[in-house]
């Protein structure tokens, strides 16, 4: 996985962000239940979570645009939102990117650029610096409406980079590009915080990326914090079975004995640790191979390109996920055996 | 206002029911509500001949065919009956085919056709703009699943453009009520003229009926605001590829029925307008003579053009932060301020003006105040101020939320947020709500005459006051003045920007 994040060296100015139990409620019931998150200096963090998980409020009550109930936001040293402090947000020097990149259609790019400095900056090279670290500086004259999508993200970016805020925040900035696009905006944005080593959290429902792009992912489920780790330990460790899921493919199967090895329909599989009660024994599909053999029946290919996805139909009924080279030795409606290929599956409770 | 008439009349109940009182009333009811449904069948089947179908034509109608807005009714009517009474080119033409043509409209029928013929661009405007907004998609899929145009447009497209039929034969019903010029020429006595007729020596009569003028407008009010809160249309953005209806064989009498609208809103009363006012100079037919020169022209039309302006200017300073918040904050004082302005709307001209000056008799600390300048422009803002509150509210709602918040996060304080987002955002859409009240404002003839300075002419009153006098010259000549600016007005604001405000 990638962790450039961690290698760089942390720029001066740059401080980290903690949440303590943060609670936001409306009129419902909360949105976000006694969240608590820590992000180093110089760390991206990807918040990941289905849409309604509350994610986005919770970037949205650090940037101070909604109160917290209870709780404590910090930038740095600075409690900017506890139950007796709250920081106005145009007092907080947190950058935003938003999902369509809000920027201001009346205003040309450089303008844009340069609102967030202060007065006697707006003429200054800070500007152009900033749209050059987007790679835009000749596009500063032109008008949002004129730009693509891309472009616009990356110019919402260099408005929230321009005022050197000790925090970035994103709130789902890729989603609204197309796939190509989307891959490529991506790649760049996230060479650009690495390299500017800039405190980040973002917000994303992709898995993907946010393995991708966070150096840590804190996953959030119905607005409670289900696991904060790194992206391994997250796919090869998991929290619990919604985690599990969440994060990648996987075939779960439960567990009847005590002991270091358990019987599954694709045979016996060593665990990683003893269950210590109800469980489940999670087999990614890398841990399964498809061999020459009679277990069942091929049923569906999702080939990729870099590999492939075979889902089999074992004959007591059961469907498994295996991942396979992408050579493919076998099609749709071919026999096949399927067997565990990992050295010790991970045990969830149920 | 309630307090007014219950001080001021002896027995309104009483009055509520003579048959003098019920008569009007019931003909106001008719008149209304038939200009309402005939506008409502015009203007959405212009709007979906011109937005929906392959038209011939189809940019030089969706001009044009708004633009009978341009004429206070009270002109086309004196333009209609001008021209068809002995002298007039409609007359003129008939007699010189050999035929004596003394047809004369008036009563129900000619308020009636002159009413829906300059009032159905207030349906034809929502309605296009709501059917050209509406995703193609959905007429294309009811299209796939079997239906024919016919049965796609009865079974989606009106659904969907329902709620601005509504809303537009609303303004239509609202603006037959409150209208006081073309019933007045047409003879046809409605709740207005008894109003008009009634306020100085029978005030108890006159002031019972503003009352129930004005609880008419606000029951239809309330009506459509139930109604409308049950249908959601569909958000989307129109295509570039739009599905346009093939009209075939029916496609000249298509156009036909468009030139025939056309000809009869737009066309035929400039014509009347434009013989009456030119000839004299041609030939000095039935010995008249302009009894005008160029500072009878140039007074009105100035003072027309600055009320207005200030009005329209006063308006949107007013309702700019009712507008904001209503749009921005969901609270009780903005749903009732909206209200007030609504309702405001649905309250004629007349009886706001009959209400002012009772307000600046009765109330002595008031008293300076009759007959000034402060209290026509303020008669006017609530008058229409509601046009102004539609599309200052649009106008913040465009503005989106985001917006602010990235304005915050940069750092700015809420006065340069105001100054350097909200506002430069919202200017084209303030600069329209208050073109639209501007007018609105030059068209309006009962409430200025009534209270209008004494001395202050506009361009309505002086085609009233010369048309009354029959110097219809003149008043042609006036008529085809405040026509122009306001097709002027008309083509900035509405046409060419290619939106309404609904």
């Amino acid at each position: 996985m990638v962790n450039i994040g961690a290698a760089s060296t942390t720029r001066p100015g740059q401080v980290g962000l903690g949440v303590s139990g943060l609670t936001v409620a409306y009129d419902g019931p909360p949105v976000l239940v006694d969240v608590s998150l820590g992000v180093d200096p110089g760390e991206i963090v990807a918040l990941l979570g289905p849409s309604g998980s509350g994610k986005t409020t919770l970037l949205r009550s650090i940037a101070g645009l909604e109160k917290p109930a209870s709780g404590s936001v910090s930038l740095g040293e600075r409690i900017v939102s506890d139950h007796r402090v709250f920081l106005a947000p145009e007092r907080r020097r947190v950058g935003m990117v938003f999902q369509d990149g809000a920027l201001f259609p009346h205003l040309d790019v450089s303008r844009n650029v340069a609102y967030g400095l202060p007065r006697a900056e707006r003429s200054s090279d800070r500007v152009t610096e900033a749209l050059r670290m987007v790679g835009l500086e000749s596009m500063a004259h032109r008008m949002p409406g004129s730009l693509s999508g891309g472009q616009r993200q990356r110019v919402a970016l260099a408005r929230a980079l321009a005022p050197r805020p000790g925090v970035l925040l994103l709130d789902e900035p890729f989603s609204n590009l197309d796939a190509t696009l989307r891959l490529q905006v991506r790649a760049e944005i996230h060479q650009l915080l690495v390299g500017l080593g800039i405190t980040t959290l973002f917000v994303t429902h992709d898995q993907e990326e946010a393995f991708v792009v966070g150096d840590r992912v804190a996953v959030l489920r119905d607005g409670q914090i289900a696991q904060v780790g790194t992206p391994d330990e997250l796919y090869l460790r998991p929290a619990d079975r919604w985690v599990a899921t969440f994060v990648g493919d996987a075939n779960l199967f439960p567990i009847s004995s005590h002991g270091e090895t358990c019987a599954t329909p694709v045979g016996t599989v060593p665990l990683s640790s003893p269950p210590g009660g109800p469980s489940e024994v999670l087999l990614r599909p890398e841990d399964l191979a498809v061999t020459d053999g009679d277990d069942g029946t091929v049923e569906l290919v999702e080939y990729y390109g870099h590999d492939a996805m075979v889902v089999v139909r074992l004959d007591d009924g059961v469907a498994v996920r295996a991942r396979t080279a992408a050579d493919l030795p076998f099609s749709r409606g071919d026999r096949v055996g399927v067997a565990y290929a990992g050295s010790g599956a991970i045990v969830l409770p149920v | 206002m309630v307090w007014r008439v219950l001080t001021a009349s002896g027995n309104p109940l009483g009055l509520l029911v003579e048959r003098r009182t019920l008569e009007p009333l019931w003909r106001t009811i008719q008149l209304a509500t038939l200009v309402a449904v005939a506008a409502a069948v015009l203007g959405t089947g212009l709007a979906w001949l011109a937005v929906r179908t392959d038209l011939p034509g189809r940019r030089f109608w969706r001009i044009v065919i708004p633009l009978p807005l341009v004429y206070p009714s009270f002109v086309g009517a004196a333009a209609f009956i001008s021209g068809l009474t002995p002298g007039g080119i409609v007359h003129d033409i008939f007699a010189a085919l050999g035929m004596d043509l003394s047809l004369r409209l008036h009563g129900l029928f000619g308020s009636w056709l002159v009413l829906t013929l300059f009032t159905y661009p207030y349906v034809y405007l929502p309605v296009a703009a709501r059917l050209s907004a509406m995703p193609t998609s959905l007429e294309e899929n009811a299209r796939l699943l079997g239906d024919t145009p016919g049965r796609a447009f009865r079974r989606v497209v009106l659904p969907q453009a329902s709620s601005a039929i509504a809303a537009g034969s609303l303004l239509v019903f609202l603006y037959t009520v409150s209208d006081f010029g073309a019933v007045h020429l047409m003879r046809f006595e409605t709740l207005t003229q008894t109003i008009f007729r009634t306020r100085l020596f029978d005030q108890d009569r006159s002031f019972t009926l503003a009352l129930l003028l004005v609880a008419l407008a606000l029951a239809v009010v309330t009506a459509e605001r139930r109604v409308a809160r049950r249908s959601a249309p569909t958000e989307g953005i129109g295509d570039r590829y739009a599905l346009l209806v093939p009209l075939g064989r029916w496609k000249t009498a298509a156009t036909g029925a468009c030139a025939l609208v056309l000809g009869l809103a737009l066309v035929a009363p400039t014509v009347s307008l434009a013989d009456w006012g030119l000839l004299p100079y041609l030939d000095g037919r039935a010995g008249t003579s302009l009894r005008l020169d160029w500072a009878d022209v140039v007074g009105p039309t100035w003072s027309t053009i600055w009320i207005s302006a200030v009005t329209a200017v006063v308006a949107v300073a007013v309702l700019l932060p009712v507008a904001y918040l209503l749009a921005r904050h969901r609270s009780s004082v903005g749903g009732i301020a909206n209200g007030v302005v609504v309702g405001g709307f649905a309250i004629p001209g007349l009886v706001v003006a009959l209400s002012l000056i009772f307000w600046t008799l009765h109330a002595s600390p008031f008293e300076f105040l009759i007959g000034s300048m402060p209290v026509l422009v303020f008669a006017y803002v609530v008058h229409f101020g509601a046009q102004a509150l539609r599309t200052a509210q649009v106008a913040v709602t465009t503005v989106p939320q985001r917006m602010d918040d990235a304005a915050r996060l940069l750092g700015a304080g809420r006065l340069r947020r105001v100054t350097t987002v909200d506002l430069p955002l919202m200017a084209p859409g303030l600069a329209a709500g208050a073109g639209l009240v501007m007018l609105s404002t030059m068209k309006e003839l009962p409430a200025t005459l009534l209270i209008s300075p004494i001395g202050f002419r506009t361009l309505a009153t002086e085609i009233w006051n010369t048309y009354e006098a029959s110097f219809l010259a003149e008043t042609a000549v006036l008529a085809l003045v405040l026509v122009a600016i306001s097709a002027a007005m008309t083509w900035l604001l509405v046409v060419r920007p290619g939106r309404f405000p609904a």
